[in-house]
C-alpha cells in the first residue's frame, strides 16, 4: 500500500488545528452558560477569574509530578517554565522561554496567543483575557510552591491584549 | 529472661537445622518470642466499612498465626478517629470506641489459639487516610503528588493532642481485646512519618522546625502510649530511607536520628522500613533484587540497642538467616509472602520448602487496597476466602473420575494438583518435554521475571505429592482422546496467536513471542511487536536490552492495559529508559521487508522502520473443543485457552475448576 507522507501530516495538522479551536471556543461556551445560570447581578469578570483559578489548580496539580528537585533548582525553574509554555502550544500559541540575567530567573514569552481572538469572537472584554491568563499562572503556581516549600512569582510585564504585540512574563524567585 | 507465652520446641524440625538463626529465642520488652518470625500488619480490606471486625477477617489473620508458628503475628493497622481521618482504607479495622473490642479480642484471640503472640498496630493515615472523608490531615497541608488521595488539612495544636489523646485510648481497648505487643506505624506516608519528614512537615512551630521538632509529635505518642502500655512491648515502625529526594525528603543521617530518639523515647522494636507510596524510586516491586534493602536494617542495628525488624524483598528464608546470623537483623518480617502462602515459616521450619507459593512481587494486592477492593493474591487463589471452607478444603469427590488435562502450564498444573487431592485420577498431557507452558519464556524477560517460575516449581510438587501423572512429550490429538475416553477433559492449552489480516502478516520476518524469549527465532536489530499487554512488555524490553531498536504497536489505550498499576509505572519507566516507544490504539495494517505501516485507530497511517515483527497478540484456544464434545466428554476450557490474560488468571481458573470437577 502506497504511503504519501505529506497527506498524512497535512490530515493531521488539520485535525490538531480544529481541536484547538473547540478548546477556545468550549472554554466561551461554559461561560455564557455560567453567565446566564448567575443571573443579570453576576459580574462576568468575577465568574471568569473564579474559573481561572480552578484551571490553574488542576493545570498545577498536573504539574507537580513532571518536575524534579533532583535536577537542581535552575533546571527545576526551567521545567516549570517549560511546562507553562507546553500548556499554551497545546492550545495553538506560540511560546518561548529564556533565561534571565539572575540564575532564578525565566521569562516566558507568548509571540502568538488564540485566546485574544476567542474573547473577541465572544464578546469578552480585552483586560478580562489578561486578568485570567494571570490568574491561572498564578494559581498554578500556588500548588507548587507549597510542595516543594518555594517561594516563586510570576509578573506580566507585557500582554497582546493590550495592544503590546507579545505576553511577556517574568518568573522569579521571590 | 521474659515471659514465654507459649513454649516451641523447634529442634526436632528440620528447617531448624538449616536456618538456626531464624528459629531462636530473642527478648522483646518483657516478653521471649521463640522465634524471629513476624507476620507484619498488614491492611486487607476485609472488614466492614464500619470498621468493625468481620468472619473473614478473623479467618484470615488466624491463617498468618498458624503460619509463623510461635513467632509474632500482627493485625492490620487500626484507625482511631470517629470522623475518620485517619482511616486509609475502606476496610480498616477501627479501634475508637468500646464497641470495637469484642470484634479486635476475636482477633487476638484466634492468634493465641494458634499458640503465637499476638501483635496490633496504631495507624493513622495522615495524607494517604481519609479514605471516607474530605480532606484528610497532616502537620502542613502540602498538595498531593498523587491525585487518588484526598487534599491535606493543616493539623492546630489541638489536633495534635486530641490524635495523641485517640492513640492512647486505641491503645488501651486493644490492650483489653488481649494484644501482647503494640507497635505505631510511621511508614509511607502515613501520619507520623508526614511529621518526621522535611517534605511533608513545613510547620514553624514547636512541631516543625529541625528533625528533632518534626519528631516531638512521635515521641511524646510514643512516651504516652508507653505510659498506658505498662509492661507490653511498644515499637514502631520508621522509614530508614524516605526516597523522596526529588521533593526534598529527609536525608537518611536524618531517619537515623529519628531511630535513635525513638528508642530514647522508649521503644522496645524498630521496623526498618523504606520509601513513601509517593516515592519515585521501586522498593518492593519484583525488578528489585531480594536482599536489597538489608544494609538498612544493619545501618539501623549501628544505631540502636532494641531489636530491628525488616521486611522488602525478604522472600527467602536465607537472606534474613544470614542477616540475623551476621548481626544485622533481629526479625524476619513479612507481608506479601504470607499473602502468597500463609504457612510459609512452618513450611521452612519442617522442611518442606517445595511447598511453599512463593509471592511474585506483582503488588496486586496493594494495587486492590488502593481502589476499595478486598485483598486478592495474584498466585494464591485462597487468599481472602480463608473463612470459606468449601473454597480452601472442598474435600472428596463425589464422584472419582479420571481427568485429561490438555497442557502442563500454570492453569492446568493447578487444576491438576487441586482435583487430585479431592481423590480423582489426574493425567496432564504436556506436548513439550518440560511443563510450564508459557512461563518458561516469559521468566526470560527482564527486570525480575524468572521469579514468575517459582510458581511452576510449586504446582509441579504438589501435583507430584497429590498422585498426578505427567505424560511429558505428548500432544494431545482426536484419536488420543478417543483411545482414553476420560470422564473429564480439561482444556488448558494457552492461547494461539494471532495471524494479521493484512499483507505480510506470513512473510519469513514475523515470529513468535516464544520463539523469540526461547532464542529460536533470529530477530534483526529494528523490531516492532505486535501487541502491547504483558507478553509485548515483556518481549520488547527483552530485545532492548540487546541494544536493539524496538517499537511497539498495541491495540489497546495505554501499553500494559492487563498489568495493575501498582506495578505498571514500572514497566512505563523501564520502556523510556530501553528508548522502547510504544504506539497505542494503533495496528499494523501491513508488513514490507523493511517496514510496517501503522495504523491509527482513527485512520492515519505510519511507516515504521523495521526488520522482524514479534506477535504477542493472543487469541482463545478452542482446538480440541469439538472432539470432546463430540464424545460427550464433560469439558472445561481454563487459562489462555478460554481468555487470553496472565499468569493469575491462570491460576485462579485452574483452582476453581479443580476444586468443582
Amino acid at each position: 500500500m502506497s504511503f504519501n507522507a505529506e497527506r498524512e501530516i497535512t490530515r493531521l495538522w488539520s485535525g490538531l488545528h480544529s481541536a484547538q479551536g473547540e478548546i477556545g471556543r468550549t472554554y466561551y461556551r461554559w461561560r455564557q452558560a455560567a453567565l446566564e445560570v448567575a443571573g443579570p447581578e453576576a459580574k462576568p469578570l468575577d465568574v471568569s477569574l473564579r474559573a481561572a483559578e480552578i484551571m490553574g489548580a488542576e493545570i498545577g496539580k498536573a504539574i507537580l509530578p513532571r518536575l524534579n528537585w533532583l535536577k537542581g533548582e535552575e533546571a527545576w525553574l526551567m521545567n516549570l517554565a517549560k511546562n507553562y509554555a507546553g500548556n499554551w502550544i497545546n492550545q495553538g500559541a506560540i511560546v518561548k522561554v529564556e533565561k534571565g540575567e539572575n540564575p532564578f530567573e525565566v521569562f516566558i514569552k507568548w509571540e502568538r496567543c488564540p485566546w485574544p481572538t476567542f474573547a473577541k469572537e465572544y464578546g469578552a472584554e480585552m483586560e478580562e483575557d489578561v486578568l485570567c491568563c494571570d490568574r491561572i499562572l498564578q494559581s498554578i503556581l500556588k500548588d507548587v510552591n507549597l510542595f516543594f516549600n518555594v517561594n516563586y512569582k510570576i509578573e506580566t510585564l507585557k500582554a497582546i491584549p493590550r495592544g503590546e504585540g507579545v505576553c511577556l512574563r517574568r518568573l522569579y524567585k521571590g | 529472661m521474659g515471659k514465654l507465652l507459649f513454649e516451641w520446641d523447634y529442634s526436632s524440625y528440620p528447617g531448624a537445622k538449616t536456618y538456626p538463626h531464624l528459629f531462636k529465642p530473642i527478648e522483646l520488652g518483657n516478653l521471649t518470642i521463640p522465634n524471629r518470625i513476624k507476620y507484619a500488619a498488614t491492611e486487607e480490606n476485609l472488614n466492614g466499612r464500619d470498621g468493625f471486625v468481620t468472619d473473614a477477617g478473623v479467618a484470615y489473620l488466624r491463617e498468618r498465626a498458624k503460619g509463623v508458628v510461635g513467632g509474632i503475628c500482627t493485625m492490620q493497622g487500626v484507625y482511631m478517629d470517629e470522623k475518620r481521618q485517619g482511616q486509609g482504607y475502606v476496610g480498616q479495622a477501627a479501634a475508637w470506641d468500646d464497641k470495637f473490642v469484642p470484634g479486635l479480642k476475636r482477633l487476638a484471640d484466634a492468634i493465641h489459639e494458634e499458640r503465637a503472640v499476638a501483635g496490633c498496630q496504631l495507624m493513622h493515615c495522615g495524607r494517604v487516610g481519609a479514605v471516607e472523608t474530605e480532606y484528610c490531615q497532616g502537620p502542613s497541608d502540602v498538595p498531593q503528588r498523587l491525585r487518588i488521595f484526598r487534599p491535606v488539612q493543616e493539623m492546630t495544636k489541638a489536633d495534635i493532642k486530641q490524635c495523641i489523646k485517640e492513640h492512647i485510648e486505641a491503645a488501651e481497648r486493644l490492650l483489653k481485646a488481649g494484644f501482647d505487643i503494640l507497635e505505631v506505624s510511621g511508614i509511607v506516608g502515613y501520619l507520623l512519618s508526614n511529621f518526621v519528614s522535611r517534605y511533608t512537615n513545613r510547620r514553624t512551630d514547636e512541631y516543625g522546625g529541625d528533625v528533632r521538632g518534626r519528631m516531638r509529635f512521635v515521641v511524646e505518642l510514643i512516651q504516652e502510649v508507653k505510659k498506658v502500655c505498662g509492661d507490653v512491648p511498644v515499637g514502631i515502625r520508621l522509614c530508614a530511607e524516605e526516597l523522596l529526594d526529588d521533593v526534598c525528603g529527609n536525608t537518611p543521617e536524618e531517619s537515623m536520628i529519628t531511630f535513635e530518639m525513638s528508642e530514647e523515647a522508649g521503644v522496645d522494636f524498630l521496623s526498618v522500613t523504606a520509601g513513601w507510596q509517593e516515592s519515585i524510586v521501586p522498593v518492593i516491586s519484583r525488578d528489585v533484587p531480594q536482599g536489597s534493602w538489608i544494609h538498612l536494617a544493619k545501618r539501623a542495628k549501628e544505631h540502636l540497642k532494641v531489636p530491628v525488624q525488616m521486611a522488602y524483598r525478604l522472600f527467602k528464608p536465607d537472606l534474613p538467616n544470614k542477616a540475623i546470623g551476621e548481626g544485622h537483623l533481629d526479625f524476619w518480617e513479612m507481608c506479601r509472602p504470607m499473602i502468597a502462602d500463609p504457612l510459609m515459616p512452618k513450611k521452612v521450619l519442617e522442611g518442606r520448602e517445595e511447598d511453599i507459593r512463593y509471592c511474585v512481587a506483582c503488588n496486586l494486592c496493594l494495587a486492590r487496597l488502593f481502589r476499595d477492593a478486598p485483598m486478592t493474591c495474584y498466585i494464591n487463589p485462597l487468599c481472602a476466602h480463608e473463612s470459606d471452607p468449601k473454597f480452601t478444603d472442598p474435600g472428596p469427590a463425589e464422584e472419582e473420575k479420571n481427568i485429561m488435562i490438555v497442557g502442563g502450564g500454570p492453569a492446568g498444573l493447578e487444576c491438576a494438583y487441586a482435583a487430585a487431592r479431592r481423590g480423582h485420577e489426574v493425567h496432564v498431557y504436556e506436548k513439550r518435554e518440560e511443563l510450564g507452558g508459557t512461563i518458561i519464556e516469559a521468566s526470560k524477560a527482564p527486570y525480575g521475571d524468572e521469579e514468575l517460575f517459582t510458581c511452576i516449581e510449586y504446582q509441579k510438587a504438589q501435583c507430584e505429592k497429590a498422585g498426578v501423572s505427567f505424560h511429558l512429550g505428548t500432544e494431545v490429538t482426536e484419536e488420543l482422546i478417543q483411545d482414553e475416553l476420560p470422564d473429564t477433559v480439561v482444556l488448558a492449552t494457552g492461547p494461539v496467536y494471532a495471524k494479521g489480516q493484512g499483507p505480510g502478516f506470513d512473510g519469513e520476518n514475523v515470529v513468535n513471542v516464544l520463539d523469540v524469549l526461547s532464542g529460536k527465532a533470529i530477530v534483526g536489530d529494528k523490531v516492532v511487536v505486535w501487541g502491547s499487554r504483558k507478553p509485548g512488555i515483556g518481549v520488547a524490553l527483552f530485545l532492548a536490552k540487546q541494544g536493539k531498536k524496538v517499537t511497539i504497536v498495541g491495540k489497546e489505550r495505554t501499553a500494559g492495559f492487563d498489568v495493575n498499576p501498582s506495578f505498571k509505572w514500572r514497566y512505563m519507566i523501564y520502556l523510556r529508559q530501553n528508548g522502547v516507544m510504544a504506539y497505542n490504539d494503533c495496528d499494523i495494517e501491513e508488513i514490507k521487508a523493511s517496514e510496517v505501516m501503522v495504523r491509527t485507530y482513527d485512520g492515519y497511517r505510519f511507516p515504521v522502520e523495521c526488520d522482524t515483527v514479534v506477535v504477542t497478540e493472543r487469541e482463545a484456544n478452542d482446538s480440541l473443543k469439538d472432539v470432546v464434545q463430540a464424545e460427550g466428554i464433560e469439558l472445561f476450557v481454563i487459562g489462555d485457552a478460554l481468555v487470553p490474560r496472565n499468569l493469575s488468571s491462570a491460576v485462579h481458573d485452574g483452582y476453581r475448576i479443580g476444586i468443582r470437577v
